[in-house]
C-alpha cells in the first residue's frame, strides 16, 4: 500500500515538473493531448460501458469552443459565460438529439451520430454569423489564474490536466458506482436488466448527455488555449480521432484514454520528421495497434508490467 | 420552379445515388460476408479508379483491358487484407469495435499512400459513350451517366441472383449467418470470408471506375464515398444489395431535391436529417423485416 | 512484488517513457549558428496539399537561388519545412518549435486561413515577421501588423469578378460557390454590387467542398439564364456540372481553382475558364522569365501562384535581412519589410492595411482553351 502511495507522489512530481525540462512544441502537444483526454473520456464512458459508438462528438467539442468565443468576443461576457452556456447548450443539444437517436442500436446509431457530426458541421459553415464560418473567430482572451494570464503552453499545461485529472476521476467513480453496474448490464445482459427494470433508455441518455459535457468542456479549454476557432478544428476527422482515443487506448480504462490522447497527439509529431510519407506510416502504426494489441494500448502497458513482476517474483510468489 | 428543373434535379438524384449505391453495394457485400463495417471501401474506389488511369494513361492498354485491371486490384487488396489482418484478428476474437479500427487505419494509409506516389493532382477518365449527351424534357443526361445508372442496376441485379441462386454465393451467405453450421455442410468458412472481401473489393473498383469519367478521382476523395456508401448501405438494411441500390437512389433524389425545392445551402442538413427519421421510423430499413440486419 | 492495480502508478511509467523518449527526440547543443534559419509550415499532405506542395517546391527552389547568390551578405539560409497537414492545432505546435527552439526568424505560412490566423496568435505575440499565404482573414488579422499576406483580400477578388463581367459586357451573372471560401468572398460581393448597377447576379448557389458533384446546383443557375458565371472554389467540381449540363456561358474563377491538377481533373470542361491571377507559364510576363525557368530547371514543374508567392516571401525576408543583418530582432525586421515591394508574382506594398498592398492592375488574366493556358491581354486599371 505505502508503495502505491509512493508511486503516486512520484508520478504528480514526474508531471509537475515535465513542462519545464520539455522544449515548448511538447508541451504544446501535452496541452493538446489533455484537452482531447477530456473529450475522450465522454467518447469511452459510452462505448466501453454502454456499447455505444459516439462520432459527434466534434460537435459538442465545437459547440463548446463557440458558445465561449462568441461570448467573450463577440459580446463580452466573462470566461465563465462561456463554460456555462457552453455546457448548457451541449448538453441540452445532446437531450433532445439524443432521446429519438438512442433509440437505435449498433450501426444504426453509429451513423446516427456520424450524420449528427456532418450536419452540425454544416451548420458550423453555415451559421457564419454565429460561428464566423470559414474565417473563425480570433481573438480569444486568455484565461487568468492566481493573476497569471494562461498564455503559454506551460501555465495552460497545468489547467487542462487539471481539469483533465477531475473528468478521469468523475468517470472513474461513475463507472465504478452502482450507475456503473447498471451500464455493464445494459451492455452485457440487456433482456436481464430490462427485467430488472432499469430504464435502459434514460440510461443511455443520461450517459449521451454527460458524454456531451465533456466535448463542450474540452471546447471551451480548446477555445481559449489557441485563442481562435474555426470550423475546420470541427470536423467528422475530429470525432474520430476522439473515438480512436478512446478505442486504442482501451476502451473500459480512463488511464486508456490518456495514453490513447497521448498517442494521437505525439506520434504524429515524430512521424513527421522521417519525410513526406508520414500519414502511411501513421496508419501503419494503426493497423498495428490494433491488430497486436487488440485490448488497447493499455493492455500493452500491463503486458510489460506483468512481464517486469513475474522477473522479479521470487519462487514462493507463484 | 420549371418542369425542366426537376427533371434535371431527379435525374441528377438518380446519378448520384447509384454511385452512393455501389459502393453502399460493396459495404453491403462484405457485411453480409463477415459483420465487418469496411469504413475503407471508398478506398477501393480510388485505388481502382487510379490504377486504370495509370495502365490506360501511362502504359497505354486498351481502355477495357485497364478496367479489368483495375478492377481486379479491387479483389487483390481485398484479398491481401483479408489474409493478412482479418484472419488473424478474427482467430484472436476481436471486437467489432477493433475491425472498425482496422479498415480507418487501412483507409489512412491508403490514401496518405496514394498521395505519396501516385500526387496531388485529379484524374479522370474517358466517358463511355463518348462526350455526348442527350436533352429530354429540358433536362441534360450525358451519355456515360446513362451507362452508370445501367451498369449499376446490372451489377445489383447480378449480385442479387449471384447470392439466392448460385451455390457460391449461398455459401457464402450461409458461412456468414452461421458459420459452425455451414461448416458442417462442408463450406469453407475462412475462404468464404477471403473471396467476400475480394467481391467487396471488385465492387469498390467498379464503383470508383464507373464514377471517376463524372466527378473526377484524388487521393482526398476516398472518405466521402465511403460516407455517402454507409448512408445507402444502412437505409437499405445493411445486408441487401437491392437495399443500397434503393438507399442510395434515396439519398441521392433527397439531395437534389433538397436543393432545388429548398436552398443549397441546407441539403446536407436536410437529406441526412431525413435520413435519420427513415432509420428510427423504419428500423428494419427500408425494404422491411425481409432486408434488415443492422446493429 | 504484485503488480499494481490502479491508474495512478501506470501515471509514472507512461510519464518516465514519457520524458525518456521527449528528451530522446531533442535538438541536442546547437550547432555553430551559421545559416539564418527561415521556417515554414504548409499543408504537404491533408485537403490543401494541392496549395501547400507547390508552396514548399516555390520556397526550396528560392532558398537555393539566394544560396547560389551568396546568401545574405555572405551567410547562407537554411529553410526549414514543417507540415500541418491541413489541420490549425497541428499548426500551432510545428509554429511553437521553429520560432522558440529553432529560432527561426521568420515564418511562412499557413497554406489556408484557419492555420495563418491560429499561427498569428503567436507569431504576434513575438512580433516575428509571418508571410501567410491567404488574403487578409477575419478582423483579428488588421491587428496583427507583422502577418503578411502574399494573397489578395477576399474583397478585391470579388471586384475583380466584376469587373471581368464588366469587360466582356455580361450583364447577367450566376455565381456558383463553396461552403468554404466560396461563402467568405460571396459576403463581398454582395457588399460591392451596388457599385456594379450594370451587372445583376440572378442567381447564386452553394456546394459542399467535398462535393463531386453540383448538377443540381448549377441547373438552378442555369434555369435564371445568366449571360456569364462566377466560380467561387478550389476544386474541379462547379466547372464539369455547369459544363456537363451543356451550359458554354464563359466561367469566371478566382485563383484558387487555377492549377494544373484541377484542370487536369476538369477533363474536357477545361474550356471557356478565365482566371484573375499572377502567373502563366505558357506566356509570362517579361520580370516572371527568369523565375519560371528557374523552377522549370530544378523542379522540372511549370510554376504557378503557389510557387511564386513562396518565392517572393523568401526574397523578402532574404532582402530585409540583409538591409538590418540577421541579429536585429523581430520589430526591426518588421519594419523593415512594411513597405513596398517588386515581386515575381505582383507588385506588393506590405505597409497598407490590407498586409498586401496589391492593386487591380497588379492582377494579369489567363483563360483555359481546350485545357491549355492562355494569357489575355487584359490589365485592369485601379
Amino acid at each position: 500500500m505505502r508503495w502505491r502511495y509512493a508511486a503516486l507522489v512520484l508520478g504528480l512530481c514526474a508531471w509537475a515538473v515535465l513542462p519545464f525540462i520539455l522544449p515548448r512544441n511538447l508541451v504544446d502537444l501535452l496541452v493538446f493531448a489533455g484537452i482531447y483526454t477530456v473529450a475522450g473520456l465522454g467518447v469511452g464512458l459510452l462505448l466501453g460501458h454502454c456499447g455505444i459508438v459516439n462520432l459527434a462528438q466534434a460537435v459538442f467539442y465545437g459547440i463548446g469552443a463557440y458558445a465561449t468565443a462568441y461570448l467573450t468576443v463577440e459580446v463580452g461576457a466573462p470566461s465563465i459565460a462561456g463554460f456555462v452556456v457552453g455546457a448548457l447548450l451541449a448538453m441540452t443539444v445532446a437531450l433532445l438529439l439524443g432521446w429519438p437517436i438512442l433509440r437505435l442500436t449498433g450501426y444504426f446509431l453509429a451513423l446516427a451520430t456520424l450524420a449528427l457530426s456532418i450536419i452540425g458541421n454544416a451548420l458550423f459553415y453555415e451559421w457564419d454569423w454565429l460561428t464566423g464560418g470559414t474565417l473563425g473567430i480570433g481573438g480569444i482572451p486568455k484565461l487568468e489564474a492566481f493573476g497569471f494570464a494562461l498564455d503559454t503552453p506551460l501555465r495552460f499545461y497545468y489547467l487542462a490536466w487539471l481539469v483533465a485529472f477531475l473528468c478521469m476521476l468523475l468517470a472513474h467513480n461513475l463507472a465504478h458506482s452502482r450507475t456503473g453496474l447498471m451500464f455493464r448490464a445494459m451492455r452485457d445482459a440487456s433482456d436481464a436488466a430490462a427485467s430488472l427494470a432499469i430504464d435502459m433508455q434514460w440510461l443511455r441518455t443520461r450517459v449521451f448527455v454527460l458524454c456531451a459535457f465533456f466535448g463542450s468542456l474540452a471546447g471551451n479549454l480548446f477555445a481559449h488555449y489557441t485563442s481562435f476557432v474555426s470550423v475546420q478544428s470541427f470536423t467528422v476527422d475530429k470525432s474520430f480521432s476522439f473515438l480512436l482515443i478512446s478505442v486504442l487506448g482501451g476502451v473500459r480504462s480512463v488511464f486508456g484514454t490518456v495514453i490513447g490522447a497521448l498517442f494521437i497527439t505525439f506520434l504524429p509529431e515524430y512521424l513527421s520528421r522521417l519525410g513526406d510519407f508520414h500519414q502511411i506510416l501513421f496508419g501503419l502504426a494503426l493497423i498495428a495497434v490494433v491488430v497486436g494489441l487488440p485490448g488497447g494500448l493499455v493492455s500493452g502497458f500491463d503486458l510489460l508490467w506483468r512481464k517486469a513482476a513475474a522477473r522479479k517474483a521470487t519462487p514462493h510468489d507463484r | 420552379m420549371s418542369s425542366g428543373l426537376i427533371v434535371q434535379a431527379v435525374l441528377a438524384g438518380i446519378t448520384n445515388g447509384l454511385t452512393y449505391a455501389l459502393v453502399g453495394i460493396g459495404i453491403a457485400a462484405i457485411f453480409k460476408g463477415t459483420r465487418i463495417i469496411n469504413v475503407m471501401q471508398g478506398e477501393f474506389s480510388v485505388t481502382g479508379a487510379m490504377i486504370t488511369v495509370l495502365l490506360l494513361g501511362r502504359a497505354s492498354w486498351p481502355y477495357w483491358l485497364a478496367i479489368l485491371g483495375g478492377a481486379l486490384s479491387g479483389a487483390v487488396i481485398g484479398t491481401a487484407i483479408e489474409l493478412l489482418f482479418v484472419r488473424y484478428m478474427m482467430r484472436r476474437q476481436a471486437s467489432p469495435q477493433s475491425f472498425i479500427l482496422l479498415t480507418i487505419g487501412i483507409a489512412i494509409t491508403m490514401s496518405a499512400s496514394v498521395l505519396f506516389f501516385i500526387g496531388r493532382s485529379g484524374y479522370v477518365l474517358p466517358p463511355f459513350g463518348g462526350e455526348g449527351a442527350f436533352v429530354m424534357l429540358d433536362a441534360v443526361i450525358g451519355s456515360h451517366a446513362l451507362w452508370l445508372i445501367a451498369s449499376a442496376l446490372g451489377i445489383t441485379l447480378a449480385l442479387r441472383l449471384f447470392y439466392h441462386r448460385t451455390t457460391l454465393g449461398l455459401a457464402m451467405m450461409a458461412a456468414s449467418i452461421d458459420a459452425d453450421g455451414a461448416a458442417t455442410t462442408g463450406v469453407d468458412v475462412a475462404r468464404m470470408r477471403t473471396l467476400t472481401f475480394a467481391l467487396g473489393g471488385i465492387l469498390g473498383a467498379v464503383a470508383g471506375i464507373l464514377v471517376t469519367p463524372l466527378t473526377s478521382v484524388d487521393f482526398a476523395m476516398g472518405i466521402n464515398l465511403t460516407l455517402k456508401g454507409f448512408a445507402a448501405a444502412i437505409l437499405g438494411g445493411l445486408t441487401n444489395p437491392l437495399g443500397a441500390a434503393v438507399g442510395g437512389i434515396t439519398l441521392g433524389l433527397m439531395e437534389s431535391l433538397a436543393t432545388v425545392a429548398v436552398s443549397s445551402s441546407y441539403k446536407d442538413v436536410v437529406a441526412l436529417s431525413v435520413l435519420i427519421a427513415i432509420m428510427i421510423f423504419m428500423p428494419h430499413g427500408m425494404l422491411g423485416r425481409a432486408g434488415r440486419r443492422g446493429g | 512484488m504484485m503488480a499494481p492495480n490502479g491508474w495512478f502508478p501506470r501515471v509514472i511509467v507512461a510519464g518516465a517513457i514519457l520524458a525518456v523518449a521527449a528528451l530522446a527526440g531533442r535538438d541536442v547543443g546547437a550547432q555553430a549558428p551559421e545559416p539564418i534559419k527561415i521556417g515554414a509550415v504548409l499543408a504537404i499532405t491533408g485537403a490543401a496539399a494541392g496549395l501547400g506542395v507547390p508552396e514548399r517546391n516555390g520556397a526550396v527552389v528560392a532558398e537555393k537561388a539566394i544560396n547560389a547568390k551568396g546568401g545574405i551578405n555572405g551567410r547562407p539560409i537554411k529553410l526549414i519545412v514543417e507540415d500541418d497537414t491541413t489541420n490549425p492545432d497541428t499548426a500551432v505546435t510545428k509554429a511553437n518549435d521553429l520560432i522558440f527552439n529553432q529560432k527561426v526568424v521568420a515564418l511562412l505560412g499557413g497554406t489556408n486561413i484557419a492555420p495563418t490566423v491560429a499561427m498569428g496568435g503567436i507569431t504576434d505575440k513575438v512580433k516575428l515577421p509571418q508571410f501567410a499565404f491567404t488574403g487578409l482573414g477575419p478582423d483579428v488579422e488588421k491587428t496583427r501588423k507583422c502577418v503578411f499576406h502574399m494573397f489578395t483580400p477576399h474583397a478585391l477578388n470579388a471586384r475583380t469578378l466584376f469587373e471581368y463581367a464588366r469587360v466582356i459586357g455580361a450583364k447577367r451573372v450566376g455565381v456558383l460557390h463553396d461552403s468554404g471560401y466560396g461563402t467568405v468572398v460571396m459576403r463581398e460581393l454582395n457588399n460591392i454590387t451596388k457599385n456594379y448597377p450594370d451587372v445583376q447576379v440572378v442567381g447564386v448557389e452553394k456546394f459542399e467542398l467535398s462535393a463531386t458533384d453540383a448538377t443540381a446546383q448549377a441547373a438552378k443557375i442555369k434555369a435564371a439564364n445568366p449571360d456569364a458565371i462566377f466560380v467561387i472554389a478550389v476544386t474541379a467540381t462547379a466547372f464539369r456540372s455547369i459544363r456537363q449540363l451543356q451550359m458554354n456561358q464563359p466561367i469566371v474563377a478566382l485563383n484558387g481553382a487555377s492549377s494544373y491538377e484541377i484542370v487536369s481533373a476538369m477533363g474536357s470542361a477545361a474550356n471557356d475558364i478565365v482566371f484573375p491571377e499572377f502567373v502563366v507559364y505558357e506566356d509570362p510576363l517579361p520580370s516572371q522569365k527568369e523565375f519560371l525557368d528557374y523552377v522549370m530547371k530544378e523542379t522540372s514543374t511549370r510554376a504557378k501562384n503557389p510557387e511564386s508567392v513562396a518565392w517572393d516571401a523568401m526574397h523578402v525576408i532574404a532582402a530585409a535581412v540583409g538591409k538590418v543583418g540577421p541579429a536585429a530582432g523581430n520589430e526591426k525586421l518588421c519594419e523593415a519589410i512594411r513597405g513596398p515591394y517588386k515581386g515575381v508574382t505582383t507588385d506588393y506594398d506590405f505597409s497598407a492595411d490590407d498586409m498586401t498592398g496589391i492593386k487591380l492592375s497588379g492582377y494579369i488574366f489567363s483563360k483555359l482553351v481546350n485545357g491549355q493556358y492562355t494569357r489575355l491581354p487584359l490589365r485592369l486599371k485601379d
